[in-house]
């Protein structure tokens, strides 16, 4: 039996953060005796990821995520609970367990901004220790993967913000770790590059087996990559499991979409319209009468096209947190 | 979350940072002052209580310029970079005027509080014989010592149109106005010329200073004034060559 | 290890060659402090009919030199460093290499030392030539100053390492720094020899660190100093290394820990 790469048992944590009241006054006061009070960023997680898993954490801002992957990555000790992620305990941060995984997080981690690309790398290479050898064939890899070319020798700050994100993961990659934690990886970058990355990581986790913890506000990053879903809020799991479950348990309805030869048909009877545009409509149905609903549509009026879709995962996901919001 | 608790204390810590700031450098100057008259009872032919107004001049001018000229011109040098002084070029008002008065930091007061208390302290020390010529001298030099700074770092910025990192120039103005708390000249030939016509300490300190202590002879006021007003026609100028070089290059 | 060392070293002169102007701009500004105590100083001298305390203008002109290289290669930049590394969130990225920060900080500054050595002896030829300075030469005192300098530099160091870690506990630690380099102005002797100090800022000064740091070495090179005293600046300078090298091992370990809990 394998040992997961990544074990969390009831991880937890709090900050104490000071509070503060207008005024100068209070300000002055505030110096000498603070407020505080208590915020759980992480409430109780667990979940373990395997090797060779590609997952993908999801939440919105302030649920948690980054609190989690800084605790995974030794940056945070943790309140409560525990973390274990290749056998080691995160926060000791051994120099074992600092050499074989990776955090890449914003862009100006790795990289000195002012020396071409390859000095940053070669300093990278020095502190892991990575053997002579083994940089050499791991950089012609990143190359071609990345397709880095000339990048690698020009000045950081003469990079895009897309070369420079290809570099840094480049960079972050250089030790070849066997876990990998991504924060937002995608962000801020136009659809070619986005694409490029995804594919960038979906080929790692192949080649190297390692497994891959990943936040990403582009759901087209999730449904590319992640084959499992861990959906925090307020700290907490919501769900943990395929992101095809994650879709049929959240969302009770699909989407029909149709095109009609007329413009002012209604199809009230048949579902709510969420939208028109011209002769196309969409119908929001009940999962469970879609092929009913469907077969009289095709039987009752002219159609000239007909599709069903899952509701768009962002929609999905929306719903995860308001459905939430309306229990607590 | 911490940066915007940061953020709202900002301003408070301002504050307090500065004070402390120039309460140490203060502190600094007087022990320093302590320090050599324990050892001697005139520095040059300067006394104690004429160095003591000196230092009070010393503060007085660099809180005023730090409270109205250096940040503007910073700001001047960041919005070159950033390609933000368009914006201000778009009004309709004269550019250099618009230019000069963008910003004040405010808690450079301090050092213009503190100083005038030395300044006070050690005139009355003097028997407090500043009258009626010395005053006027007094005004007439801190003015033309305040338009010779101006255009200085006027010139300065404007530099910045061509040679986009120059605001590290900035620490040398720093680095040499530390010499004013002393006359000028106590200092060798070579750098009394430095310290008068290259970056003009001398006008803004020592000739003041001079000026309030009944020290100043007539070729000195008269030199003052005049390099003042060439400083101000020579800093217009170039700030309008500048400006068309720097139209020209970003349409 | 040194192969690590090899490539910081390689990285941060090629950083520092990248702002080579602005560098050159802050070594004016430590040339220009000597220069002015020196001219102070000087003037006192002359007022005093050519000497004071020991010192003509002669001698306070090799003192000063002397002082500036010391200062030059002793100095470090870290506490300020630190303040923004904290400030800025750049040390997440520091505690994630499997390797202590501290070394890549020891080659920052080496780095620069080297770089700068082109510029601070001209420099200093340059105030020799303007100031006339009186220097006796001595080869076994210069043996002596050499190690002296290299205990400073290290003690200094590890001192100024350590003080630089207050930024974990406090985001504004400007006011400590400014609390340090006010005390450092005065008892490391660049306002005046320590000899010229009162004797209440002298008592002070004997139970910090500073007069170990330049004044020592400088007034052991310019042979100012009895064979005991000697001895006894070397002891002292080592004492003071252990006990900061100890100082740093402890803040390091409790800072991380406290930085870990609180977060970035």
């Amino acid at each position: 039996m394998t040992m997961p790469a990544i074990q969390v048992s009831q991880l937890s944590k709090t900050y104490v953060v000071p509070e503060r009241e207008a005024g100068l006054s209070a300000a002055f006061k505030s110096l000498i005796h603070r407020k505080t009070r208590e915020v759980k960023a992480v409430d109780q997680i667990s979940f373990t990821v395997d090797e060779g898993e590609i997952v993908g954490f999801l939440g919105p801002n302030g649920a948690g995520k980054t609190t989690s992957l800084k605790m995974l990555s030794g940056l945070l000790y943790p309140t409560s609970g525990e973390a274990h992620v290749l056998g080691h305990i995160p926060s000791k941060r051994h120099r074992d367990f600092l050499s074989d995984i990776t955090l890449v997080m914003g862009q100006r981690n790795q990289l000195v901004w002012d020396i071409p690309v390859i000095d940053s790398l070669e300093r990278n290479r020095a502190v892991y220790r990575v053997p002579r050898s083994d940089y050499q064939s791991t950089i012609d890899e990143l190359t071609e993967l990345l397709d880095l070319g000339e990048l690698l020798q020009k000045p950081v700050r003469n990079l895009s913000l897309g070369e420079r994100m290809k570099c840094e993961i480049a960079a972050a990659l250089l030790h070849r770790p066997s876990v990998l934690f991504l924060d937002e990886p995608t962000i801020g970058l136009d659809v070619t590059m986005q694409r490029r990355i995804r594919e960038f990581i979906s080929a790692y986790n192949r080649e190297h087996g390692a497994a891959v913890l990943l936040t990403s506000h582009y759901m087209a990053d999730v449904e590319a990559l992640c084959d499992r879903v861990i959906v925090i809020h307020h700290g907490r799991v919501l769900f943990d499991g395929p992101l095809t479950d994650l879709v049929a348990r959240f969302s009770p309805h699909k989407t029909i979409q149709i095109e009609l030869d007329t413009e002012s048909a209604d199809l009230s009877e048949y579902g709510d319209v969420v939208e028109q545009e011209g002769a196309r409509y969409k119908i929001s149905v009940d999962k469970a009468v879609t092929p009913e609903v469907t077969g009289r549509l095709l039987a009752d009026l002219p159609v000239i096209d007909l599709t069903v879709e899952d509701p768009p995962i962002e929609n999905v996901i929306e719903q995860v947190f308001s459905s939430e919001n309306a229990e607590s | 979350m911490r940066i915007g608790i940061l953020n709202e204390l900002a301003y408070r810590m301002n504050f307090l940072v500065q004070l402390l700031q120039s309460g140490m450098s203060l502190l600094t100057a007087l022990v320093g002052f302590l320090v050599v008259f324990s050892h001697t009872e005139t520095l040059g032919d300067w006394r104690p209580n004429d160095i003591l107004a000196l230092l009070g001049v010393y503060l007085i001018v660099g809180g005023l310029v730090g409270l109205l000229i250096r940040p503007s011109m910073s700001r001047l040098m960041e919005d070159v970079r950033e390609g933000t002084l368009d914006y201000t070029l778009t009004k309709p008002e004269d550019a250099q005027f618009l230019v000069s008065i963008a910003q004040v930091r405010i808690w450079k007061l301090t050092d213009f509080v503190l100083g005038s208390i030395v300044l006070g302290y050690a005139l009355f020390n003097r028997g407090l014989d500043v009258g009626f010529d010395e005053t006027i001298a007094f005004a007439v030099t801190l003015t033309c010592g305040g338009a010779i700074v101006y255009s200085f770092f006027l010139i300065l910025s404007t530099l910045s149109f061509w040679f986009i990192r120059i605001d590290n120039i900035l620490v040398i103005f720093d680095a040499m106005y530390q010499a004013g708390r002393w006359p000028i000249g106590l200092y060798p030939y070579w750098l009394k010329f430095v310290l008068t016509f290259i970056v003009p300490i001398a006008f803004a300190i020592t000739v003041p200073a001079e000026g309030l202590i009944g020290r100043l002879d007539a070729q000195t006021l008269g030199l003052d004034i005049g390099v003042a007003t060439l400083m101000i026609a020579v800093s217009r100028l170039f700030w309008r060559y500048g400006l068309r070089n720097y139209s020209g290059a970003s349409a | 290890m040194l192969s690590i060392y090899l490539a910081y070293l390689k990285t941060s002169i090629a950083v520092m060659f990248q702002y080579r102007a602005s560098m050159l701009i802050w070594m004016i500004w430590r040339v220009i402090e000597p220069i002015i105590y020196l001219v102070v100083w000087t003037a006192v001298a002359k007022s005093r009919g050519g000497e004071v305390g020991g010192y003509t203008p002669g001698t306070f002109a090799a003192y000063y030199i002397v002082l500036m290289i010391v200062q030059q290669y002793t100095f470090t930049w870290i506490m300020h460093e630190y303040e923004w590394r904290v400030r800025s969130g750049t040390l997440s990225a520091v505690l994630l290499k499997p390797i202590h920060p501290i070394h890549s900080d020891i080659a920052d500054n080496i780095g620069y030392k080297v770089l700068m050595t082109v510029i601070i002896f001209p420099a200093a030829l340059f105030i020799g030539l303007l100031f006339a300075p009186v220097f006796t030469f001595h080869a076994d005192l210069f043996i002596l100053f050499l190690l002296a300098v290299v205990l400073s530099y290290v003690m200094r160091f590890f001192i100024e390492w350590a003080l630089a870690l207050v930024a974990f506990w406090t985001t504004r630690n400007e006011a400590f720094n400014q609390v340090y380099f006010l005390l450092g102005l005065f008892l490391t002797g660049r306002i005046a020899p320590l000899g010229l100090l009162p004797d209440w800022l002298r008592e002070v000064g004997d139970a910090l660190p500073f007069q170990w740091m330049l004044a020592f070495p400088v007034e052991l090179l310019l042979g100012r100093l009895t064979n005991g005293e000697i001895a006894h600046g070397l002891t002292m300078q080592v004492l003071w290394l252990v006990f900061s090298f100890g100082l740093h091992r402890i803040v390091w370990w409790r800072g991380v820990r406290k930085y870990s809990a609180v977060g970035a």
